[in-house]
């Protein structure tokens, strides 16, 4: 009965996604449900490393870029087809996120934070200062994969394509989120050295998940690149990008297969909105910052969690084992 | 006799304090040991160079012939030797069961995306807790459990881990007699199916009671070692304990 209603909703959501294209009114609408369904790919690959074992990296911007020059550089440099090339980038970053994994995953919490960090600030003044090759701050052009399709048709075809890497990566964290192997990172999420202790190959594992996320991200910045077409080292190698990901998963809940998709949407309407709004002002930033703060502060499990706990909150009481326990625990207490 | 966990001129110095100092112990396979001391003596930290969750100075570590020196610990947990900690130590967030079930040690890429909580992993998960006594909680969130529950939790995942040896850091800390009653009861079950237990202890009455061979630890060192009625008349562990 309970399963039965979760695949009838998740058969309405997949429906209501894939007919949107067929409803929105206009092209700037269905460019803002690519760029949403964009940020949703990123957050649920953030998710991959971040919600299991609770490392927050906010440099995932890293893979972003590497992943969107990789494609475009080897389409341009090689002459490799588009989609290929956005294979080929994401196996380059596979490749590298296994060294990076290595030196950043020695240490934990803030440090883990700001390792992260310097690893997108690192990128960008390389992508930078290294001229020759990405074109610096002009910027590098990408060409169309499809260039004989108008502007709505583009949106259009990129959306059912985001779509579709939307669905693999959930439908590897929903892989995850069962396994065996999920349950270990869950473990090293709640107590790392006690996990170990228990015959978790910690470090390994941390590594899986970590090579995989990045993956997974690169593949959603190769997938913009072929969107967009234009690429420039201070947009995708931006702190920003990186923390709308940890944003938006915290947002809607990192221990959620639909937690990161839920904050996309959230987060990817307000953004449109301010945009809207005000124009290209830094208010986005201001904003961002604060919800950060609150959803850190109030909310540290997301908003799907927080409105469970409310709801349950007002419907009939649940006898709460907490409150025997705490007069078992006076008692179990030697005096 | 066959080997079991032995350490030859184990050292650890944190600073200025020689916290294991050129230890070199042999426990008695197959048998309940105790480790005892004052506070401080190094016991924690020798438990700690032993399973690799610290890295000593010098001197080495071995079970069963092997030398597990400087081993990750979940090595040390794969040689077959599982361990609590003084501070009770358990996956808050996760349920009863989980907690048991994240000490499965899946072989394989294949068996590691095998989905958690398959039926044979929850039959083992559920003997072990009922064997406890804590299996009417399985679905309980760890961290709504009272401290002796925990305690008892904790056990529980390090017996999921199917080791031989056990060693137990202060199994009776903070846990009310009867629940000290329980766990002695479990442990002498337990090394008569076959496990090795080595246990730090305070509650010298279950020393005595519970253990075949004592080891006594002072300033790092041990100082004693033997039957339990020869360490209790020791004149070293009188001085040691007194502080003469
Ligand atoms: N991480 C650490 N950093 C610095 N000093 C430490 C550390 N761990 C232990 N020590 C010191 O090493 C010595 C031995 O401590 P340890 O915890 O091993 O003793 P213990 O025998 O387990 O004591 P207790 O019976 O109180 O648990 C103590 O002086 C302690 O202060
Ligand atoms: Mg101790």
């Amino acid at each position: 009965m309970r399963s039965a209603s979760r695949w009838v909703a998740l058969a309405v959501g997949v429906a209501l996604v894939l007919a949107f294209p067929l409803v929105s009114p206009n092209a700037y609408i269905l460019s803002a449900a690519v760029v949403i369904l964009h940020y949703a790919v990123l957050s649920t690959s953030w998710n991959v490393v971040g919600g299991f074992t609770g490392y927050i990296s906010l440099g995932h911007a890293a893979y972003f870029g590497l992943g969107a020059y990789g494609t475009a550089l080897l389409i341009t440099r090689a002459g490799v087809p588009s989609f290929l090339a956005l294979g080929l980038a994401g196996l380059v970053v596979a490749v590298l996120a296994v060294p990076i994994g290595i030196a950043a995953l020695r240490v934990r919490g803030a440090s883990f934070v700001i390792v992260s960090i310097a690893l997108v600030l690192i990128l960008l003044l390389v992508f930078q200062s290294w001229r020759e090759v990405t074109g610096g701050s002009d910027g590098l052009v990408v060409p169309r994969p499809f260039p004989e399709l108008l502007r709505p048709q583009h949106h259009l075809v990129f959306f059912y394509l985001f779509a579709a890497l939307l669905a693999l990566v959930l439908l590897a964290w929903w892989t995850i989120d069962r396994s065996r192997f999920g349950m270990g990172l869950k473990a090293i999420r709640e107590d790392e050295d006690k996990a170990q202790a228990l015959g978790v190959p910690t470090f390994a594992y941390k590594l899986a998940a970590f090579v995989l996320s990045a993956t997974f991200t690169a593949l959603g910045g190769g997938m913009y690149a072929l969107w967009f077409g234009d690429l420039d080292p201070v947009f995708q190698f931006s702190i920003l990008i990186g923390s709308y990901m940890v944003l938006m998963a915290l947002l809607g809940g990192v221990r959620h297969l639909f937690g990161p998709v839920l904050g996309a949407l959230v987060v990817g309407v307000a953004l449109e909105f301010f945009k809207q709004q005000y124009g290209d002002t830094q208010f986005h930033l201001v904003a961002t910052g604060l919800l950060l703060g609150v959803v850190v502060l109030f909310m540290p499990d997301g908003v799907i969690p927080a409105v469970r706990g409310l709801l349950a909150r007002r419907g009939p009481q649940q006898s709460s084992i907490r409150e025997v326990s705490a007069a078992e625990l006076q008692k179990e207490r030697v005096p | 006799m066959t080997a079991g966990l032995e350490t030859r001129e184990l050292t650890k110095a944190f600073g200025g304090v020689v916290a294991v100092d050129h230890a070199t112990v042999s426990f008695r396979h197959g048998k309940v040991n105790a480790l005892i001391g004052p506070n401080g003596s190094g016991k924690t930290t020798f438990f700690n160079c032993v399973t690799g969750m610290i890295r000593p100075d010098s001197g080495t570590a071995s079970y069963r012939g092997k030398d597990i020196t400087r081993t990750a610990p979940h090595r040390v947990a794969a040689a077959g030797i599982g361990r609590s900690f003084q501070l009770c130590r358990i996956f808050p967030r996760m349920t009863v069961m989980e907690n048991l079930l994240a000490a499965v040690r899946p072989q394989g890429i294949g068996a590691l995306l095998r989905r958690s909580g398959g039926a044979a992993d929850v039959e083992r998960a559920r003997g072990w807790l009922h064997r406890v006594g804590i299996d009417h909680l399985e679905a309980a969130e760890a961290r709504d459990l009272s401290y002796g529950q925990q305690k008892l939790l904790e056990l529980a995942g390090v017996l999921m881990a199917e080791p031989e040896t056990i060693m137990l850091d202060e199994p009776a800390g903070g846990v009310n007699p009867a629940l000290i009653d329980r766990i002695a009861a479990l442990v002498r079950e337990l090394n008569a199916e076959g496990r090795t237990f080595i246990v730090v202890e305070h509650n010298m009455e279950l020393v005595m009671s519970l253990s075949d061979h004592v080891v006594v630890f002072d300033r790092g060192r041990p100082i004693a070692e033997g039957p339990p009625a020869d360490v209790q008349s020791d004149p070293a562990v009188l001085e040691a304990y007194l502080g003469v």
